[in-house]
């Protein structure tokens, strides 16, 4: 049977602290809001 | 709809309430009822959080949002990942510390017994209505389109989800929510790649992208700092951050969703990935919306969406006007396919300036088509005012009816009830597991036994579900649905969220100061949208002063009244 992680740790590979967690959310709304704003760009 | 459908829509939605049933039946205590068995993980947590929030009005008034004002509609969701970062660092582990049933329960640890009772009772009010209009949503749309009986639409999917949530609690709404969650996905995805593979062959996607921006569409963000615009970046990214902060992390029908965990680690990884996928996943509903638009620019759609609303039109206006209106949308649409296929053609050829003419022509003409359908709303909203006009809804049901195989309509159809029925059920647990917990237990009964609460939680469960279904059925909406369900969520979020961020962050401020702080910040608001004109300020802003008010004013209260005692002091710190 697999041990689960304690709380403090993700259990994530290369994201072992949460905020490591919290910057790599942050990191996917730039380059969606990034991304949405190079569609805007393109085609207005 | 055929017999197929109705077998589709009946089987996926009585077998997965009746698998609910199943699976959840036996006894159980107020613990295993309210919070389900411990055991969930972060997936399934996050498929929950998301089958809450997500409701039939997701999935069947937004593409029609994307039909008519395109992608700048997922703004309102920006705010969302930070808040759900706030709720995970700060919230949660407090909740689960303090091992609560509710996030009033917090309150009342915090605070005192009548700040507890206030936010309960402001959670009560707003989301009783909200579990009606989560049920008058589909059934409004779809009895119209299918010539159902509105009330019976109402009464019968309302029961089936009473049913489930009251015989099988927490675990049921968890367990079904999974497999409703997988309905609406593969109904929307089958939508997604039938829409794709009936554009016009010899379209490219970049063609239909260059469509839909030449029309405005794909207008994903926009940097105005006009507070009267309804989607800007900072509207979505404060108004939305607040709105979601107060959802997400006050609203009983998400915290009963994620305070279930296994543990801290498995209930924030099902809120991070919400946070992930949350904004990829509107974008994907409203790009579905602009699709069905390239599509309609192929394929004539109907002068109006709403058939309710022409039929209304055609026995109120004489019939050589609808004759001219319906004419004259024809040759102008007509003209516009037309020019669109001269503007392909010079596109594939290299001809830039043919294709920039084409394109012209193309706007003017699809401008005419538009100034028709004004012309209809008019009329109609003149001849009789009685009659709603709402377009955004009836935009994606409109295209299943015509467009999508039958089986796929069934699933559809399906896939809608499933998303009203998960959005419900969550709503209809919090509201039961609220009233026993932070009304009955803490003013009635303190005393009683398990069995005793997990009774009485069954009864106010139904007692919720009997009175979304009366709300319903007196429901009656000028807004088109998926804003009518934001503009009550942010009339009522801010001053509850005010009330938390005191809670977590500003220890020195007192019950007392907290309570009527609330209180005043909630009035202000209700002035401010009944008394402002509408859209004088965007509804997403009254979630930022809802709850600065209300932080200002308890703060300002506090220090009037001077240094709380030390006894009175928090029994909880973050």
């Amino acid at each position: 049977m697999k041990s689960v992680p304690p709380d403090d740790e993700t259990g994530l590979p290369g994201l072992r602290s949460w905020a490591s967690v919290y910057w790599f959310v942050t990191t996917v709304f730039v380059v969606v809001v990034g991304l949405l704003a190079m569609l805007t760009g393109m085609y207005s | 709809m055929n017999t197929l459908d109705y077998v589709v829509l009946f089987c996926l939605l009585l077998g997965i309430a009746a698998y609910g049933t199943w699976r959840t039946r036996g006894p159980r205590d107020l613990r295993g009822y309210l919070k389900g068995d411990g055991q969930t993980r972060w997936f399934v947590i996050g498929l929950s959080v998301m089958a809450t929030q997500a409701s039939a009005t997701t999935f069947l008034s937004i593409p029609g949002q994307g039909y008519m004002d395109g992608l700048g509609f997922v703004q309102n969701y920006f705010g969302a990942p930070f808040a759900l970062i706030i709720i995970a660092a700060v919230f949660l582990p407090l909740y689960r510390k303090l091992n609560v049933y509710t996030a009033y329960e917090f309150l009342g640890r915090r605070f005192d017994g009548k700040t507890r009772l206030l936010g309960a009772a402001l959670f009560l009010l707003q989301r009783g209505i909200g579990a009606g209009l989560t049920i008058y949503a589909p059934a409004i749309v779809l009895s119209t389109v299918f010539g159902w009986q509105l009330d019976l639409t109402i009464i019968c999917s309302g029961l089936v989800v009473v049913v489930y949530t009251v015989s099988g609690g927490s675990e049921a709404v968890t367990l079904t929510q999974k497999y409703q969650l997988g309905v609406i996905f593969a109904g929307m995805a089958a939508a997604f790649f039938i829409l794709l593979a009936k554009l016009p062959s010899g379209l490219a996607f970049s063609d239909v992208l260059a469509i839909a921006g030449g029309f405005h569409k794909l207008q994903a963000v926009n940097f105005s700092t006009n507070v009267h615009e309804r989607y800007t970046v900072w509207s979505g990214l404060f108004g939305g951050m607040f709105l979601a902060l107060s959802y997400f992390g006050t609203d009983q029908s998400q915290v009963q969703r994620y305070i279930s965990g296994a543990s801290l680690r498995e209930s924030r990884l099902g809120l991070m990935f919400n946070a992930v996928c949350k904004i990829p996943m509107q974008f994907f509903i409203l790009l579905l919306g602009v699709l069905i638009f390239v599509f309609y620019q192929f394929e004539q759609p109907p002068v109006l969406f709403n058939q309710v609303a022409w039929q209304s039109l055609t026995r109120h206006v004489p019939a050589d006007k609808i004759q001219s209106l319906e004419a004259r949308f024809t040759v102008a649409h007509a003209e516009e396919k037309h020019q669109l296929e001269v503007w392909l053609d010079a596109r594939k050829s290299d001809d830039a300036s043919a294709a920039a003419a084409a394109f012209a022509a193309a706007s003017t003409a699809h401008a005419a088509d538009e100034s028709v359908r004004q012309e209809a709303t008019q009329t109609l909203q003149s001849a009789a005012p009685q009659t709603s006009a709402n377009e955004n809804d009836y935009v994606f049901i409109t295209f299943i009816l015509h467009y999508l195989p039958h089986g796929v309509i069934g699933l559809l159809v399906a896939a809608f009830f499933a998303a009203a029925l998960s959005s419900k059920a969550g709503e209809l647990n919090a509201l039961g597991s609220a009233t026993t917990v932070d009304f009955y237990r803490h003013i009635f009964k303190a005393e009683g036994t398990d069995a005793h609460y997990v009774a009485a939680s069954r009864w106010f469960t139904a007692f919720w579900g009997v009175t979304a279904i009366l709300v319903a059925l007196f429901a009656n909406l000028s807004e088109n649905l998926i804003q009518a369900a934001n503009i009550l969520g942010s009339v009522f979020y801010g001053a509850p969220l005010g009330l938390f961020l005191i809670a977590f962050f500003l220890k020195w401020i007192s019950g007392s100061a907290a309570f009527w702080g609330t209180l005043a910040a909630q009035v202000l608001v209700l002035a401010l949208y009944f008394l402002l004109p509408k859209d004088y300020i965007s509804y997403l802003w009254y979630n930022l002063i809802g709850s600065v008010v209300c932080v200002l004013l308890a703060a300002a209260i506090q220090a009037m009244i001077g240094p709380r005692s030390p006894e009175a002091a928090p029994t909880v710190t973050p």
